[in-house]
Formats: C-alpha cells, structure tokens, sequence
C-alpha cells in the first residue's frame, strides 16, 4: 500500500479551491469543490514512502538527477546540505548557455532592441536552464523562494528589460548571503521601485505602493503591526527615490531627487526620523524594518513554510533568533530548519508547476535548453516566470495550483514523447527490457517501485495491456504521486 | 495585494478584518467561520444542477465609440462634431438611427439588440466609465478590472476574483470560466477560475487512447487531497466536453452564431451554461475597437464590430432559450472615444462611454445616466465625454441582485456605491 500521510492541522484547515487552467489564490481565499476539514480524522495524500535522501532533494532542491540519491546514500544528507549550503559555479556549458543569451549579453539599455515578448522568453529560459542543470540545487530553490518574495511583474512598463539585471544582482547575488543584503538591494534597484509606482512619488503626492510592500510583504509581513500612518510616512520617506533618467542606461540604479523629496520629520513605527535626512530617510527606513522583530517572525515564519510546509512554533523561534544574531544570515537558517529535522516527518507539500517541471526534467536527465514548449506548458500551468501581475509572487499553497493538472498531464505526455529544449526521455527506456512499468518508475522517482511503496500506481500502470514506454512514463509523470514532494 | 481587502479605519490605523490576512491565515479563518465538514474529503456541494444565475461579462477592448452606439441624436453638437461619422436621424431609410427615447438612438448596425430594448430586456448606460483619466488602454483596463477607480489605485487582483471569493457558496470548478488564452485581468488572483482558449483544446493530448484515460482515472480515483480531488474534477469536465462532443455544441434549432471568435467564444458560454455544470461568471472579449482611422459609417471597420456585436449577443440569448432567465450579460468597455472625429475619419481616446446590460433582472427599455451634454464648456480635457455613472455602480448592483453578494465593498474598495437601478 502507498503510505498515507496523515495531513496536520495546517494542511487540513488550508481548504481546496480548484483553479483550472492554472489561476491561483488570492489573498481573500474563497473554498472551491475541494472543501475538508479533518478535524480529528486525518485526510490522505496520495504520496510515497519517504526514503533518506528523497524528501532532502525534494525540499531543499528541486528533485534528484540520476545519481544524486546514491551520493546522498553514500556520503549522508548532512554531507550535501553543508556542500549545497556554499554554492560555486555552474557547469562551463550551463554557464555559456546563460551568459550568451542576449539579456545577459548586452546591456539593458542596449536591449532595448530586441521586442518584450522576446526578453520575457529569454528571462523564463534563464531561469529554467538554471533550474534543471545547475548542481546547485539549493541556491536555485532559494532563487526561485526571493523571486516571489520579491515579485516584479514582466509586463507591467517596461519592467522586463530591468529584469535580468536585477534578477542577477541582486536576487541571486543575495539569494544564499543576507537577507538584510537581499531586501537593501532591492530597494536600491529601479525594478522594484519603478514596478511599485515610486516613480510617481513625491512630496505633494507621496505613493504608498512601495512603501506598503516593502512593509506588509518584503519586512514585517501582515501582522507586522505597522499602521496606516507607518505606511504614509515610510512613503514620505522614499519620497524622491527614483530610477535615473535615461530609463534603462544606469542598469538598475536608483537616484536621489531632493526636489521630489518631503525633507519634514517623520516618524516611523515609533521612531523619529528628524526633518533634513534627505536619502538618509529612506536608508533609515530600511534600517528600521530589517531590524524590526516583526520581521525576524515573518521571515522565519516563510523560510520554514518553505521547507516543511508548516509554521511550527518552536522553529520559527530558533530561526527568529538566528536572524536577530546574524542580521538574517540565510545559510545559516536554512542549516537549523535542516538540522531541526522535521521536514522529514512534516506532511506533504504540493508541487507548484515550476517545481514539477523542472523536478520532471532532472528526474529525466534532461540537459535542458529552455525554449517554447516549456514555457507554453508553465504558462498553461499557471505559473509563467515572472508574470505574477501582483507584489507577493506566486501563491505557495498546494491547493492553489490543483487546477493545473490538466496542463500538467498534456506535459507529462509530451515530455515523455520528447520535447523541444527537454530531449526525448523516452529513448531511455527503449534501450531497456523488460518491465516497462518498474523501469518507468524508476526512470521518474529513482527508486523502485517497492522502496517507493507506490502499489496503486504499479498496479495501474501494470493493468495497461502493451504498455509501452511512453505512456509508462508520461503516466508516472501525471501520476498523483509526483504531484507531491 | 492583501490591503485589498482592508481598509483605514478613519483613525490611521488598519482595520483588518478576517478576509484581509493572508491568504493561508485567511484560509484557516474561512472554515472556520463557515464551520465546513466533511466525510473524509468528500465533496461537499456537488455542483451539478444548480440552476444558479450567471453573470457574462463582455469586454470591447480598445475602446469602443459610445457616441456610435448610442448616438444623442438630438443634440446638435453631435452632428457637428462628427461631419462624416455620425449616423442619420431615425426615419425610414436604411441606416438611420434607431430611436431609443426621441433623444438618443441605438447604431443600426446594432438592429439585432433593438428588439431587446423594446421588450425592456436590454437597458444602457451612458456616459459611463472609470475615473481614469490616462486615456490609455492597458490603465484604463487596469482600472475597470481591478474594481478601481484609476489605474494607479490599489493592487493587484480583479473585481470578479474578489467578487468569488467573498461568495464561497457553491463549489464548482467552474464557477468562472474566461474564454481567452489567459484569465483576464478581472479574474486574476481567483480560485475557480480558468481560462479556455477554445473548448476543443480542454482536452487530453492523447484523447483518443482509452487506455491512458482509463488508467488516468484509476490513478486518481481515490484520495481527498487537493490533486486527486482536482484530478477527479478535471477528468468529469473532460468527459462531459467530450460526451456532448463541445467541437460542436448543438445550438437551438434555427440560431446559427457566425464564424467570428466572438460569436464563437458566446457559443461555448452557452454551450456550458446549458451544461448546468456550476458556471457563475463567463469572460467574452471583443477585440479591436480602437478606431483611429476610418472607423466607418454605415459599412466599414466600426460597423463590422457592431454587427459581429448584436448578432453574436441576439444568436446567444435565442440560443440560451429558456435559460436567459439566469443569465445577465454585461457589455463594457475601458473608455469611449473623442467627441470630435479626427482627421483620419476616426477617433481618439476618450472618457465617457455607452454600456450595455441585457438579460435576467434587467431594468430595460431604458438609458440610464445623467447626460452631460457635448457642449464644448462641458466635455473634458482633450474634448471628451464626462463620465457621470461610474462604472463600479452598475457592476455592483449586478452583483448584489443577481449574484447573491452582499459585500460588493469589498468587490470594489474605497467606493461609495450608488445603485442606479438598473437591475431588479
């Protein structure tokens, strides 16, 4: 029998809304036909038996390539953590791949050339490229957790050609470093300013937009405990914080404007900013979020969502303090949600289609290339990169992507066939005798069907008469097994 | 997003009430508030014959000229200011105006809405619109589709996705259904909602291998979590699609919807309205209705669009038959256009334009809106049309009597609703 986990009160009372063609949550939430509640009986994932190795590739990475897990096996867990915890470089063809790809080649104002549709394209390619073939697993998993904590829309202006450039320097750049880092980076990158209106911010007209988000999403979170007057007087402070003239020459950089700028005294979450700061308010500003404990409760509070699925209170408080000690160290973090240890035992976690995909391509050993059948499946999925209109990325809940699946089983099948930019997996098993379905299997979970424990899955794929290799694969891909992780 | 739904309580502080927290806290809260249970993750609504209402909402994108479709024919201003783009005064000819009230008339090219209009199913609203003032397509769309007053306003998140959510009643996985490659901007951020560029393309790659279906079904027969559920859900709307063979949704004797995508998309809303599979809001655009250069008079670029209009809305409500009774269209636009034709025989970007409710509960045979009159002293900026009804007015009053919502303030933030109405 599949083992059947037993879904805890977070993922109970989390309800199911069935989003198809991929749509997701939004902030008011609203139930759909997956309504539940366990209450006291336990509610049933279709997922695997977990294995060492498995759960700490899933989580922390996106999914083995042939010959993680043995790695894992033979020198431990706790030996690729430390290892995937310090990043180096890509391989030299990764590398190249990204480095020749126009957006990275020229300059954003050079760019400015080439049609949005086709910097979106790159921007998506990148980010998949990456994600499929970079040995480091965990830095891309973080990559992929800032880009949606520090959501900017593709589309919204010309959004797209500050993109690359700020997904480079200053997401990745801090992806694995500092959080304090990550978020001054970010407020000092026209990407993110221009994208929540600071352009048009200015001391007649102070626009909250920036400075609410960077409150309520990218520092103290919701419940942070700042009011509407924190939120008018933090837009005062960002007032004449504006991209550079020039649009798209200084790559990304923010300028000082004094005359756009409300010199006055504010006074921001109980502290005084005195009037004639002039930048310095705003410097002040992130100073004073970055250090809120506020902030040191929702970052922990998303970090260990991101890895076990849950809040539990006792992590939460371990990482609180860690990031008051460390100034939001992010490694270190991550190694007390490893070493805490209960990722391993907490339920399962839904795969948003970003995670499917590319979990889908390293399973397969794909050298992936990007391209458009891979962004047109994301895009039917829901989760097109970088195309989330709203500041707070794509929703994290397994419940706000069930209604990908038809997107995802047409996936599975054509991968499984072969696909532009992902190869032709099937060939795998055409070299192969014998049991298609145990060999299927293996090819996507990498592991037997027996260690994995997955009998309804083996007893389905062995009912197909003339299975063959294929639809092997593509139904092990669609299975609801793999949904999860 | 999330201050959507929260709003300033007057006193600088946020008053955030339950459904303005995130979207997990906000999830934790719901069931509780709603004290939702069941057997082991069974579904708990089953959306089949429900009968509910429906609400279509038809987007004209690019701006539709409301002083064409309803022309103020008896103001002067209108014929000076259009030389050559202004219809004729109602009478006997071909293409005249079609007399709505002695003051305005309705585009003959809109002749198949006209008996709608005499049989008070079809009301309009004119002179309405956003209070954006760019005058671009993209903001102003923004605007009206988030709930907004201007672009610049608020988040993310449209009105009809906030609109789903505060009314979780029933549970269909189709509650909203938008006939486009991607949700629009109205229904992004909700749950239940998908896009279908085409009804024929909702289907398995591999449809035809009976094996693979079957075997799909089996993997995902068992299981109340979110995927199986989900898988479940995804395979009956395959299977229903592909019993009543949705290539070709039969379409009531003697209507026929023309060969255009517009016609086409009313034709699957039809088609799943009659399925009665849960479907409570169908997204319809229109497209190409910024008519700079010669938009035409009474043949041409505009005329066309207004064919394609009337007769794809008349073959849907004839279509719908008896069904109409649940069903409430909505015709909207993101702004009118220029009072003054331009010299390219068309018009600019304007403000006030004309909107079209049809349908279940319509207060109709009627022009709703104050008029403001086209005298130079009064159109706005450039030489555009105020508009005096704003758009969120008529939206919401849809809403709370047709769809059940009583909290349409949250559907649209930071507005005062003033019912016109326009709906029973």
């Amino acid at each position: 029998m599949a083992d059947r986990t037993g879904v805890t009160r977070r993922e109970a009372l989390t309800l199911g809304s069935l989003t198809l063609g991929g749509a997701a949550l939004l902030a008011t939430g609203c139930q759909g036909v997956g309504q539940w509640i366990a209450g006291e009986a336990a509610v049933s994932a279709r997922t695997v038996k977990d294995e060492p190795g498995a759960r700490l590739l899933n989580r922390f990475g996106y999914g083995p390539r042939p010959g993680d897990l043995e790695r894992v096996a033979k020198d431990g867990e706790e030996a690729w953590i430390k290892e995937q915890l310090q990043p180096g470089e890509e391989d030299l063809a990764t590398r190249t791949r990204i480095e020749t790809m126009a957006i990275y080649r020229l300059s954003p104002y050079d760019l400015r050339d080439w049609p949005e549709n086709r910097v979106v394209d790159m921007l998506q390619d990148a980010v998949i490229i990456r994600a499929v073939n970079s040995p480091w697993t965990l830095r891309e998993r973080m990559v992929g957790f800032w880009m949606d904590h520090l959501n900017v829309y593709a589309r919204k202006g010309i959004a797209a050609y500050r993109l690359p450039h700020y997904e480079r320097d200053v997401i990745r750049a801090h992806a694995m470093g500092s959080f304090h880092d990550l978020i001054r980076a970010s407020a000092h990158h026209s990407a993110m300013l221009v994208y929540l209106d600071q352009q048009n911010s200015t001391a007649a007209q102070p626009n909250e937009n920036y400075a609410r988000e960077l409150m309520e999403l990218h520092t103290l979170g919701v419940y942070g405990g700042y009011t509407q007057t924190d939120v008018m007087e933090v837009a005062r402070c960002f007032t004449g914080w504006v991209e550079e003239r020039d649009m798209l020459r200084p790559k990304g950089k923010v300028k000082f404007v004094e005359s756009l700028h409300d010199d006055g005294e504010k006074r921001v979450l109980g502290v005084t900013i005195p009037a004639g700061g002039k930048q310095k308010d705003g410097e002040r500003v992130l100073d004073i979020v970055l250090e809120h404990p506020a902030t040191a409760r929702h970052i922990a509070g998303k970090l260990a969502y991101l890895f076990t699925g849950e809040e539990k209170d006792s992590l939460v408080a371990k990482l609180e303090s860690q990031y008051k000690a460390t100034k939001g160290d992010i490694p270190t973090m991550i190694k007390t949600i490893y070493d805490e240890g209960s990722w391993r035992t907490a339920p399962p976690l839904g795969k948003r289609p970003f995670d499917y995909v590319v979990s889908s391509l390293r399973a397969l050993d794909v050298d992936c290339d990007g391209g458009a059948p891979l962004r047109n499946a994301l895009r039917r999925m829901g989760q097109p990169t970088w195309e989330w209109p709203m500041p707070d990325g794509y929703p994290t809940e397994t419940e706000a992507w069930q209604g990908s699946l038809l997107a995802r089983w047409n996936f599975a099948y054509e991968l499984a066939g072969g696909m532009k930019g992902a190869g032709k997996p099937v060939d795998q098993l055409k070299r192969w005798d014998g049991d298609v379905a145990e060999q299927a299997v293996q090819a996507v979970f990498h592991r037997t069907s027996q260690s994995l424990g997955a009998d309804d899955l083996m007893s389905v794929l062995r009912g197909i008469p003339d299975l063959d290799p294929r639809r092997a694969l593509a139904l092990a891909l669609a299975s609801p097994e793999y949904q999860w992780k | 997003m999330n201050q959507d739904l929260c709003y300033c309580d007057g006193r600088g502080g946020l008053d955030r009430k339950a459904p303005s927290v995130s979207r997990r806290g906000f999830l934790a809260g719901a069931i509780g508030a709603l004290g939702l249970s069941s057997a082991l993750g069974e579904i708990v609504v089953d959306p089949n014959r429900s009968r509910n209402d429906v609400l279509v909402v038809v987007f004209l994108r690019g701006g539709a000229d409301g002083l064409s479709l309803v022309a103020p024919y008896a103001e002067d201003n209108y014929y000076r200011a259009r030389p050559t783009l202004a219809v004729r005064k109602p009478g006997r000819e071909a293409n005249t105006l079609l007399d709505l009230n002695g003051f305005f008339g309705l585009n003959p090219a809109l002749s198949a809405l006209m008996p709608y209009y005499e049989d008070k199913s079809m009301a309009i609203v004119h002179a309405t619109g956003s209070l954006d003032e760019s005058r671009s397509h993209f903001e102003a769309m923004s605007a009206m589709e988030r709930g907004r007053a201007r672009a610049t306003d608020g988040e993310g998140g449209g009105w009809l996705a906030r609109h789903l959510a505060v009314t979780p009643g029933a549970s269909s996985p189709f509650r909203a259904v938008a006939f486009d490659a991607m949700l629009p901007e109205s229904l992004t951020g909700a749950s239940s909602a998908m896009a279908i560029e085409n009804i024929d393309s909702f289907r398995l790659q591999n449809d035809d291998d009976q094996a693979y279906r079957k075997a799909l079904a089996a993997l995902y027969a068992e299981g109340g979590d979110p995927f199986a559920k989900s898988g479940r859900e995804t395979l009956r709307l395959l299977d229903v699609l592909r019993e009543k063979g949705a290539s070709t949704p039969e379409t009531r004797t003697g209507v026929t919807y023309a060969e255009n995508g517009f016609a086409q998309a009313l034709r699957q809303v039809s088609f799943l309205i009659k399925q009665d599979i849960g479907l409570e809001i169908a997204c319809v655009s229109s497209y190409g209705w910024d008519t700079h250069v010669a938009q035409g008079t009474n043949e041409g670029w505009l005329p066309t669009l207004l064919r394609d209009l009337g007769n794809g809305l008349d073959a849907f409500m004839k279509d719908l038959g008896p069904e109409t009774k649940r069903v409430t269209v909505v015709v909207q636009t993101e702004f009118g256009r220029r009072v003054d034709e331009n010299s390219g025989f068309g018009t600019d970007h304007g403000r006030g334009g004309a909107l079209f409710a049809l349908g279940a509960g319509v207060q109709g045979g009627k022009v709703f809106g104050e008029w403001p009159g086209l005298s130079k002293e009064i159109l706005e900026g450039p030489g555009d049309l105020p508009v005096t009804t704003d758009y969120r007015n008529v939206l919401a009053e849809v809403l709370e009597r047709r769809l059940g919502n009583q909290q349409t303030a949250q559907v649209f933030p930071n507005h005062r609703l003033q019912p016109i109405g326009i709906i029973a």
